[in-house]
């Protein structure tokens, strides 16, 4: 909880629809402060749109989205300006160099000594070399460092991030968590985080959310989701056959009739 | 409004125009060619009507007024769409009209820079001064850069419905009506069904108005007004449209796919 008691981010029976297809189906969860939930799923289960939801640039067909109390719709700029997010899909401006991509993001999210936070940053992320480079000019992995450096530079007090570290190396990957934990911990970020990478998962989440077809099928923290699923006596959490488990569980509940089978899995279990 | 976000956004145009040498082709370039096309005609036609040559010059670089600015609005909108940003500058704390007014007066800073440049060689080359309208001059801009607006976001509004494959309308939506704004002559000359259209045209009044302005040296208040009347209707009718696309991109989910 914040320090009023208030979830950093409640998510109650949020619904979209596009047609007649249902992207997010009446799920609901919270973030408390300073907690980092791992928001898993299969491809097309519904976590972008729903991340795209709390940013404010997909309306919900139905449903509550609170950050920091207070209502999404009325009140997105304000509460827009402690917030952050980054995507792997979206990139910086390429024809423009690294600080001033940063600085232009510093401009909009209106940081106080931008400079200075800035080359902080890029110190922080090991790409402070790169500050004169345009950011088309970067390899994929350079260009995820700078965009989770933009995320934090207005020191949201909540960080989406949706499969922030898709395209780096395990060794960057690696050094990439342990900053975001070093930072989330010193600034008691709250963080939603997506990834196919269930080490990443594991290594970062205190809590993790399984959706599929749109509806939140399991949560709990990672070892007592692989406990509760696997129904094994496991000491140590194992995301990447939970996630298997459930994606197929949820795909045979489908082709059976209780749910939508999923489009993008084509698994049989 | 918040215009440190505004400022965001023309900081973001500056460093874009420092860097592609081809952004000031647009603000130099286009304009110089299209002034020494017309200068020449106009010289040319001076030599039996002095009076048809500056209206002429006088079309042709208000012309480029209202064409850069809506122009410009359109193109840097798919700057951001191209570069895949979009998205990131729309998940920030920005407001969808702050954006727009930051290329409003992206928008406007680069055609202020083209209109000097034009305004010199048009001295310069042919002896032509359209400051000599004055205060007229003043307020034939404001027409033509409230509409130039206007379209600059009726484009933006039909980009985010269906997307940038629709984008050359940016650059090709200003012609269309060119023919009806009687930018080059009088409005009588138009055959009578299209003058009707011609009248509804806000540009038609300003064109019309630095004629007028020109031949007697007075301002033609009527002309302005009924042009920033019209100017206000599509200004609202544009807003509204907009909100019901963003709306509808929105609700649609398309907006993040832009």
């Amino acid at each position: 909880m914040s320090k009023n008691n208030v979830p950093v981010l409640e998510v109650k029976n949020l619904v979209k629809k596009f047609k007649n297809f249902v992207a997010v189906d009446n799920i609901s969860f919270s973030i408390e402060e300073g907690e980092i939930l791992g928001f898993l799923g299969p491809n097309g289960a519904g976590k972008s749109t729903t991340i795209n939801c709390f940013l404010g640039v997909i309306k919900p067909d139905g449903g509550e989205i609170k950050i920091f109390g207070k209502g999404l719709i009325k009140n997105r700029s304000e509460i827009m300006q402690k917030v952050n997010y980054c995507s792997a899909e979206y990139h910086m401006p390429w024809n423009l160099s690294v600080y001033e991509s940063l600085l232009v993001y510093s401009t909009l999210y209106q940081v106080g000594s931008a400079k200075k936070r800035i080359l902080e940053l890029l110190e922080l992320f090991d790409v402070s070399d790169l500050r004169n480079k345009r950011i088309r000019e970067l390899s994929f992995g350079q260009r995820a460092r700078v965009s989770i450096a933009k995320s934090l530079l207005n020191h949201p007090r909540l960080l989406l991030l949706d499969e922030p570290m898709a395209s780096m190396d395990p060794d960057v990957v690696d050094r990439g968590i342990r900053l975001i934990k070093k930072i989330q911990k010193e600034e008691k970020i709250s963080i939603l985080y997506t990834s196919h990478n269930m080490w990443e998962i594991e290594q970062v989440a205190d809590k993790v959310v399984f959706i599929n077809h749109g509806k939140v099928i399991a949560q709990g923290t990672p070892l007592e989701l692989t406990q509760q699923e696997l129904k094994l006596e496991a000491k140590e959490p194992n995301l990447r056959e939970v996630f298997i488990h459930l994606s197929r569980r949820s795909l045979k509940e489908g082709i059976e009739g209780k749910g939508n089978p999923s489009t993008s899995l084509r698994v049989k279990s | 409004m918040n215009f440190t976000r505004v400022y965001a956004i023309v900081l973001r145009h500056i460093f874009l125009t420092m860097h592609q040498l081809e952004r000031f082709a647009d603000m130099f370039l286009f304009p110089i060619f299209g002034l020494l096309l017309w200068g020449f005609v106009s010289v040319y036609i001076g030599l039996n009507s002095a009076g048809l040559a500056a209206f002429l010059m006088g079309g042709m670089i208000l012309w480029v007024v209202f064409e850069r600015v809506s122009t410009a609005v359109g193109v840097d909108f798919m700057f951001d769409i191209w570069e895949q940003n979009l998205m990131n500058v729309l998940a920030s704390p920005i407001t969808i009209l702050e954006y727009i007014g930051g290329l409003v007066v992206v928008a406007i800073v680069k055609v202020v820079v083209s209109f000097l440049v034009m305004l010199a060689i048009a001295g310069i080359f042919y002896n032509f001064h359209i400051t000599t309208l004055g205060v007229s001059l003043v307020l034939l801009w404001f027409n033509l850069v409230l509409f130039a607006t206007v379209l600059g976001i009726f484009n933006i509004a039909i980009i985010l419905r269906w997307g940038h494959t629709v984008g050359p309308l940016t650059w090709i939506l200003p012609f269309f009506l060119q023919p009806f704004t009687a930018v080059f002559y009088p409005v009588d000359i138009l055959p009578n069904v299209l003058q009707k259209i011609a009248w509804f045209l806000p540009i038609t009044h300003v064109f019309e108005g630095m004629r007028f302005a020109m031949t007697s040296g007075k301002f033609d208040s009527e002309e302005f007004f009924t042009g920033l009347f019209f100017n206000l209707v599509y200004f609202v009718f544009t807003v509204l449209f907009f909100a019901y696309m963003f709306n509808l991109v929105k609700r649609k989910g398309t907006l993040v796919k832009l």
